[in-house]
């Protein structure tokens, strides 16, 4: 009871998480935009975003606890929380060498796709329905679409246009989770039925 | 115009909204678990947003399940879904509630409370049935998973402890980490199990169920949580230990998980049921621990000694049949203990239902205990004499047998584990003789004693 009186607004949670994945997806344009010859110039690079993602799915293990006030958004959080610390272990063991396969990075493709499907079976309404509807819609679609970066990556990790979609996916994310506010004017009540703007 | 632009988007960032969530209950009355002196009037229940009532929003339950609530209004602005109830008499009772939620999906929750007596526990509201037989065999997988983690560490740590060839290094990660990832989804399962239960909603209806009055509320809940975090961290110490190859991180791994076991100790018979102690506690986790070191090394030695390091079999053998004879020790003090402490009566162990699964129990550990007695006095000199051959075969086949009974004996404690323990006996109180004025108050208290040992009354049903 003492842990829900310290509870932050979920929004706030959100824009935490938005944070870590505009700073993920900086991290991967910047290694996009200068070639993985130089971005591996400094022994530590490789190991950025990957880490980043294992701790955000560290860090998700907490929002999938404590907000337990529906048994979907417990199971999507959880979903997520799972497939971020996977992607980024998968990331960190082929930067480290401990994995040799490049096909590992494929995991990448599987937790956007495992996203995308979180987000779009915890809808039930139609795109226009609501500012929430139309979040949930974009985001899902956004993830389960761009999921081909990934693993076009797995099979040409030289591919400028699959590592720049990749990181600007993130940045898209970012802005979409950014986006979650009640009374933004682009995502505002699209529909009467989604009841009157109340805040 | 670009400063203005940054201080508009600063302003929109930290002006706070609603999540893009469904509606959440923020305050209700009367509240989780309360209990009240007098009847209230009306029940409350305040949400995030604006809801719409529904026909049967919020319903009070009687414990033979007669609804007393009125027809539920909304008050829009203060975001309220309230019903009126009449006076009600001294009792326990459920609120069932659902509302429609501004995106369209219905929101609903369940929760006690209790008018001149103590509210009973949310997994005991009316119309909870408790615990089935699948969560039976979800407890089960979590006791092999939690063996396979806690047991697969203490065995690579405590037993093989220097350096392994890779194969066999490979194959313990492979158990342990089988073992962490099972804990975290089983225990995810296990929890809406729980919640399906409790809220007694069709699916379409339970994934937008409200949980956080089990989450919060109960021991079973705050044990759910905290051991979900705390076997988080231990699966990203256990990948790091692979990662980094660091000997000190599988150390933090064990640490982790050993304590973090004691969730099922902390919320479990030995703390809710009376008479529970903290010895009762310190008995229940050692049992517990006890049973994973050897259950878990058991299938290590299998695993990752016998077809991964070939070499290490003598060592790893006579190492672990030293070990097991002071868990086994444990393991039978503990368990003797408890029994005793949860059986009031001797005849408890074949009239009650609890007792005789607790004899299925007893049954198969003394088949394992005969097993592992086989091992320890016959094979174990024979292996320290420096016999082997066709002796490793046989140990092998002969370990796989012992295995598959300790997993029956799991499996045969998580049916315990969801069972009720038989009622303990009232206390006698001091009465004087001949006294009708403290014969009727003898009858009371009886009364009252009989009430707090009612199955519904306890914290955790079958937990």
């Amino acid at each position: 009871m003492i842990v829900a009186g310290l509870m932050p607004q979920a929004e706030f949670v959100h824009w935490w998480f938005a944070t870590g994945f505009l700073m993920l997806g900086l991290v991967l344009l910047a290694e996009a935009v200068v070639g993985p010859e130089v971005w591996r110039k400094r022994a530590w690079r490789p190991y950025l975003w990957p880490s980043l993602c294992f701790a955000m799915g560290i860090l998700m293990w907490p929002v999938m606890t404590f907000f337990t006030n529906s048994a979907i958004h417990m199971v999507a959080h959880g979903s997520w929380a799972e497939v971020l610390m996977l992607c980024g272990a998968a990331e960190l063991g082929v930067a480290r060498g401990k994995l040799h396969s490049q096909y590992w990075r494929l995991t990448s493709s599987l937790a956007l796709v495992v996203s995308g499907t979180a987000f779009l079976v915890h809808e039930q309404n139609a795109w226009l329905f609501s500012r929430a509807a139309f979040l949930h819609h974009t985001l899902g679609w956004t993830a389960l679409i761009c999921a081909v970066f990934p693993f076009v990556l797995a099979f040409r990790p030289r591919s400028l246009v699959a590592a720049t979609g990749f990181a600007t996916f993130f940045v898209l994310l970012a802005v979409l989770l950014y986006c979650d506010r009640d009374v933004a004017p682009v995502f505002g009540h699209f529909s009467q039925f989604a009841g009157v703007p109340h805040r | 115009m670009r400063r203005a632009l940054v201080a508009a988007v600063l302003v929109a960032l930290a002006v706070p909204g609603a999540a893009f969530a469904h509606a959440s209950l923020k305050h209700e009355t009367p509240s989780f678990g309360e209990e009240l002196k007098v009847s209230p009037r009306r029940v409350v229940l305040q949400f995030d947003q604006t809801v719409d009532a529904l026909p049967r929003g919020i319903q009070v339950l009687t414990p033979s399940g007669k609804n007393l609530a009125g027809k539920p209004y909304v008050v829009t602005a203060q975001r309220q879904l309230v019903a009126p109830v009449p006076k009600l008499p001294k009792g326990a009772y459920t609120i069932r509630w659902q509302a429609l939620s501004n995106d369209g999906h219905i929101v609903s929750g369940v929760y006690t409370f209790g008018v001149g007596v103590p509210a009973p526990p949310v997994t005991a509201a009316v119309g909870a049935q408790g615990p089935t037989g699948t969560e039976d065999v979800v407890r089960w997988l979590y006791f092999v998973a939690l063996a396979l983690l806690v047991g697969g560490l203490g065995f690579r740590l405590l037993i093989l402890r220097g350096p392994l060839p890779e194969r066999a290094e490979r194959r313990f990660f492979w158990v342990t980490g089988i073992g962490v990832v099972a804990i975290l989804q089983v225990g995810i399962v296990a929890f809406l199990l729980r919640g399906e239960d409790m809220l007694q909603l069709p699916f379409r209806l339970f994934i937008y169920g409200d949980l956080s009055p089990l989450a919060n509320g109960t021991r079973y809940g705050e044990a759910f949580i905290a051991m979900t975090l705390g076997f988080a961290l231990t699966a990203a110490a256990l990948y790091l230990a692979w990662l980094l190859e660091r000997r000190w991180l599988l150390w933090l791994a064990f640490a982790l998980g050993l304590v973090f076991a004691s969730g099922l100790s902390l919320s479990g018979h030995s703390a809710a049921d009376p008479p529970h102690s903290w010895l009762s506690e310190v008995a229940d986790y050692a049992h517990l621990t006890a049973a994973m070191l050897w259950v878990g090394g058991l299938v290590s030695m299998i695993v990752v000694v016998w077809h991964g390091a070939p070499e290490l079999r003598r060592t790893a053998f006579l190492r672990f049949s030293r070990m097991a004879t002071v868990l086994v020790a444990v393991l039978l003090a503990a368990g003797t203990y408890l029994s005793i402490l949860r059986l009031p009566h001797v005849h408890d162990l074949w009239t009650t239902g609890y007792g005789q699964v607790l004899l299925v129990k007893l049954s198969l550990v003394a088949l394992a205990l005969l097993w592992g007695a086989a091992h320890h006095f016959l094979a174990a000199p024979r292996l320290a004499a420096g016999e082997g051959g066709t002796l490793f075969s046989r140990l092998g086949r002969s370990m796989l047998g012992e295995s598959a009974v300790a997993m029956a004996v799991l499996l045969v404690a998580a049916v315990l584990v969801d069972s009720k323990p038989p009622p303990q006996p009232a206390p006698r109180a001091p009465v004087a003789a001949h006294d009708p004025s403290n014969s009727l108050l003898q009858g009371a208290r009886t009364r009252i004693v009989t009430r707090e040992n009612h199955p519904s009354n306890s914290l955790l049903q079958g937990h």
